[in-house]
């Protein structure tokens, strides 16, 4: 396996270094128990892309050549977001379209980065990581991870690999949660609607945990299964795989 | 065209709180989206199809000129009359002198998104014409003296309660809310207009241009009457609606009947290149076709728009779209509702008058998937965004909202220094102590974050971050 | 500046021609391997192959609302479409009148023979073009008419549909106005889906020469709405009935 000599650079969404730490902890767990080498540079910041969807792009091209600059070297990036990764993927070289030189190396860095799950399962073509988690779970597919890297079966599968999980389909799973970044500020009422959708889906399926691959969509829904005191966890995928 | 999308957020909030609505939206949505869908895994020619009809599209657009030149001449050369309209009012100027030419009192009109665009029918009935929309939505509409809120479905926000209601008050038939008895009041209050009708008024969903054919797809056979019965038809088409030839143009036909109604091909789908011959037994005498820019070219010069120009206008978008499901068709203020308003609506109203539909969507993508040619909207909605941050001398736009730019700088200048971002979330720390929370969670976040905990509590920050964290896990391990 | 050159020239320059020159395949002009292959597979189909095309459309009917009525010939197919004269009952009004396009398959039909008819008028919209007034009295007669028959061109098996060119005598509106339309085909006019329909108007020698005419329509089923709380009604302007009959090969 061609990419397990090689050395794992942590690329942290801003939101889990800062609110969900234990996330990011639970993915350093699981791939240093796969023998993988990792390495993290402690200067990254937020990789632009609330800047970038709300049209701020000169910021968000600032935001994209500190990271370039913070992970061009790196062998293998890998991200516990989808969101993120689409952001480096999909939209760095859109940044970057004018400048030749940037877009190469925009390119390079989209072409090594990887999210947690795609990683796993299509890179290292892992799918049973020996974890044990009872509990009925169910999953929200993140739209960047579903709709723009196509990343829908993956979780499924590391998720049905974990013991005594009973995994629970949701009604709509793949139905955007209405975060979307400032949107959720700016058109709270519309972001609201969405979100009451999405939650009242994820208490109709029964399950005591709903997971995921990004926690932007995670932090919304747990706002309002808090705020509605409803009985559901929220926890990202990494944390499942990481328990024994 | 009439923008009010100044009140996007209003008429949303209304939609929002409308349980008949919202109960008749998730209806639209789950009955059309995931039968679409379904339509497109079983492609006979295979997946594939839908990124070459893309490529058709884009090559149709590429060389617009020779397409309009191609076709206008073979309808000229089958007798029909082709007029070319810059603007909307040039295109309204034509149809009412055309009208007048032919001492016409009374008009029968197929669904035509570009006539809602150009605003034709007031125009003709400010000239004293009768103009009856015969599309079964299009008509409830009409009668209620309201707007269309889906492209393909119109009346999708009225009930079969309030059509009865309605149908009692304008046509004076017994009231009942049975849907086939409702058509049946239409059918018989309708066809007595097809046959008084002195010209049938269509749009054009996607011509041909090496046959010389205009197309027109519906399922009521309400545009077949309003072609076929009236002495004169004139035909609207928004200048992009073309394909190169024939098996490009079946191609993307058969597609965009999937999109619109998931269906393998429309009901009844016409061909018509001109009027009809002088030995045929019925069809119009006169047969005009005009093709309309109303901002399009615009479009069309700028490479980072003109893949919009590619769109049929399937309606497929607004089926899938979760912010559409929400606030239904009438808070985007203009004719084209859902996704593709939110993109076309700005580009040919005006960007800083339609801001909020610039804005106004999650970007998701499910558009993207749903799009029977794969139009990458959420693309261009980030590129209408840009050109409002930054501002564009080509497309008159000016910079919105200075307080949020200043805040992103403020924000940029953090992100590039992370010892000065670790200030700041210590800082974060301590004044998120003091602000109402429970359960640790927060409860209520002050400006600009304030629209977040009105449905919401938020995750405090935690008490390290994990930068933090691993280099304390480095110095423990080595 | 006439507004058509100006119309053309904003276009131009808006993709900067003339540095921009179009490619060679925007109007094609030979057919594909693939479609010669398909265009011999038509026309050298058998009454055998024919068969599944046939329960294909036996499928494909029902979803669309229509009747499929599979006749083993002309007399048979004559005496069946009297029987639906007799029963069905007229939507508006009483009295019952039919009219038919002036057709060879729809003329062999001999309908005005079929002696249980009686006194029911069978009008056809045969027309050479000289007489406005005949004109008239072939839109007045398809107008009162509860029943229009025509042929097609050609019976898409995939999914019921039409296609049906415009040609003297063969009045659209006999396919639009009256409540019920009865399309006769023979079993030789079968297709098995659109892309077949599509690549025989596009290269066989003769369609192409005809050209799609001035008015080419597609019918798959009768007329339907879903406008209202998307509950599907059939007749919404066009026929509420749809019988397909199928003559079979000789």
């Amino acid at each position: 396996m061609m990419y397990k000599k090689k050395k794992v650079t942590l690329f942290i969404q801003c939101l889990v270094d800062t609110l969900y730490p234990e996330v990011a902890e639970a993915m350093v767990s699981v791939l240093e128990d796969l023998g993988l080498e990792l390495d993290c540079p402690t200067e990254q910041t937020c990789c632009g892309q609330p800047a970038f969807n709300a049209g701020h792009q000169s910021e968000a091209r600032s935001a994209a050549k500190k990271f370039i600059e913070l992970f061009e070297d790196a062998e293998v990036i890998v991200s516990p977001s989808g969101s993120c990764v689409n952001m480096v993927k999909n939209h760095y070289p859109d940044l970057f379209s004018a400048d030749s030189s940037m877009l190469e190396r925009a390119r390079a860095v989209a072409a090594k980065t990887f999210e947690f799950t795609e990683f796993l399962v299509d890179i290292l073509k892992v799918e049973n990581l020996d974890a044990r988690f009872p509990a009925k779970v169910t999953y929200h597919d993140s739209c960047h991870l579903n709709h723009c890297l196509g990343i829908h079966l993956q979780p499924r599968k590391l998720l049905a690999n974990i013991r005594e999980l009973e995994f629970i389909e949701m009604k709509d799973s793949d139905k955007c949660c209405g975060f979307g970044g400032t949107f959720a500020v700016k058109y709270a009422d519309i972001s609201s609607a969405m979100l009451e959708e999405k939650v009242q889906n994820i208490v109709d399926s029964g399950a005591t945990v709903v997971t995921g691959c990004d926690m932007s969509c995670l932090m919304n829904i747990q706002g309002m299964l808090s705020r509605t005191k409803a009985q559901v966890k929220v926890m990202h995928i990494a944390q499942l795989l990481s328990a024994k | 065209m009439e923008l009010t999308t100044k009140a996007y957020k209003q008429t949303a909030k209304k939609a929002i709180a409308d349980p008949i609505l919202q109960s008749a939206l998730a209806g639209l949505q789950s009955r059309l989206g995931p039968a679409t869908a379904s339509l497109y895994e079983n492609l006979p020619e295979g997946p594939d199809l839908r990124a070459k009809a893309h490529a058709y599209r884009r090559k149709a657009v590429d060389n617009l000129d020779i397409m309009l030149v191609t076709l206008a001449g073979k309808i000229r050369e089958n007798g029909g009359e082709v007029h070319f309209a810059a603007t909307a009012k040039d295109a309204v100027d034509i149809c009412l002198d055309i009208a007048e030419k032919n001492n016409v009192k009374h008009v029968v009109k197929g669904k035509s998104m570009v006539t809602e665009e150009i605003g034709l029918n007031r125009a003709l009935m400010d000239k004293g014409i009768e103009v009856n929309e015969t599309d079964l939505g299009e008509y409830i509409i009409q009668l209620a003296g309201e707007k269309p809120s889906h492209i393909v479905a119109p009346a999708v926000h009225k009930t079969r309660k309030e059509v009865g209601e309605l149908f009692t008050e304008k046509l004076g038939t017994p009231y009942t809310d049975d849907p086939p008895t409702l058509t049946r009041d239409a059918r018989q209050a309708l066809r007595k207009k097809f046959m008084a009708a002195d010209m049938g008024i269509s749009g054009c969903n996607l011509a041909c241009a090496e046959t010389g054919h205009i197309t027109t797809v519906s399922n009521e056979g309400n545009i077949r009457m309003a072609t076929t019965l009236p002495r004169v038809h004139v035909a609207f088409m928004g200048m992009e609606r073309i394909a190169a030839n024939l098996e490009e143009h079946q191609a993307i036909l058969r597609l965009m009947s999937m999109g619109a109604a998931a269906q393998q091909i429309g009901g009844y789908v016409s061909y018509i290149g001109g009027p009809a011959a002088v030995d045929h037994a019925d069809g119009p005498q006169a047969f005009h076709l005009v093709i309309v820019d109303n901002g399009r070219s615009r479009i069309l010069a700028d490479e980072e728009f003109r893949e919009m120009l590619c769109c049929i206008r399937c309606g497929a978008c607004l089926n899938v779209c979760p912010v559409y499901g929400k606030i239904g068709g009438h808070s985007y203020g203009s004719a084209y509702t859902g996704p593709v308003g939110a993109v076309v609506t700005p580009l040919l109203g005006g960007i800083n008058e339609a801001s909020h539909l610039c804005q106004g969507e999650s970007l998701c993508g499910a558009c993207r998937v749903a799009c029977p040619l794969n139009l990458n909207l959420p693309r261009m909605l980030l590129a209408l965004r840009a050109k409002l941050s930054e501002g564009d001398p080509r497309w008159n736009v000016k910079p919105k909202s200075r307080p949020e730019k200043m805040l992103f700088q403020v924000w940029s200048r953090i992100n590039q220094n992370r010892k000065v971002y670790d200030i700041l979330l210590k800082l974060g720390r301590l004044i998120q102590k003091i602000m109402p929370s429970s359960n640790h969670m927060i409860r209520r976040l002050p400006w600009p974050f304030s629209g977040w905990t009105q449905s919401r509590d938020m995750k405090p920050l935690a008490g390290k971050t994990f930068m933090e964290l691993w280099k304390e896990h480095q110095g423990g391990r080595s | 500046m006439d507004p058509e050159k100006q119309f053309i020239n904003t276009i131009k320059t808006a993709l900067g021609r003339p540095g921009n020159q179009p490619p060679a395949d925007l109007f094609t002009t030979s057919p594909s391997q693939e479609e010669k292959t398909l265009l011999e597979k038509i026309r050298t189909r058998t009454h055998q192959e024919r068969v599944p095309l046939i329960e294909q459309l036996r499928q494909t009917v029902p979803s669309l609302h229509m009747d499929l009525h599979l006749e083993a010939g002309i007399e048979e197919a004559a005496r069946a479409i009297g029987r639906l004269i007799l029963e069905k009952e007229p939507e508006w009004g009483t009295s019952k009148s039919v009219v038919c396009w002036d057709h060879p398959l729809i003329n062999q039909l001999k309908l005005s023979e079929v002696a249980e008819l009686g006194q029911i008028p069978i009008h056809n919209t045969g027309y050479d073009g000289t007489d406005p007034q005949r004109k008239k009295e072939i839109r007045s007669q398809v107008e009162a008419s509860f029943i229009g028959i025509t042929s097609a061109d050609y019976c898409i098996a995939a999914t019921a549909t039409l296609a049906m060119k415009t040609r003297p005598g063969h009045a659209r509106s006999v396919s639009l106005v009256p409540s019920i339309h009865v399309a006769v085909v023979r079993e030789e006019q079968l297709l098995a889906d659109l892309r077949e329909l599509y690549t025989l108007l596009k290269w066989d020698e003769a369609e192409r020469k005809e050209g799609l005419t001035r008015n080419l329509t597609l019918i798959s089923g009768p007329s339907k709405t879903a406008d209202i709380e998307l509950v599907m009604v059939h007749g919404a302007h066009g026929p509420r009935e749809l019988h397909l009959f199928i003559i079979a090969a000789d």
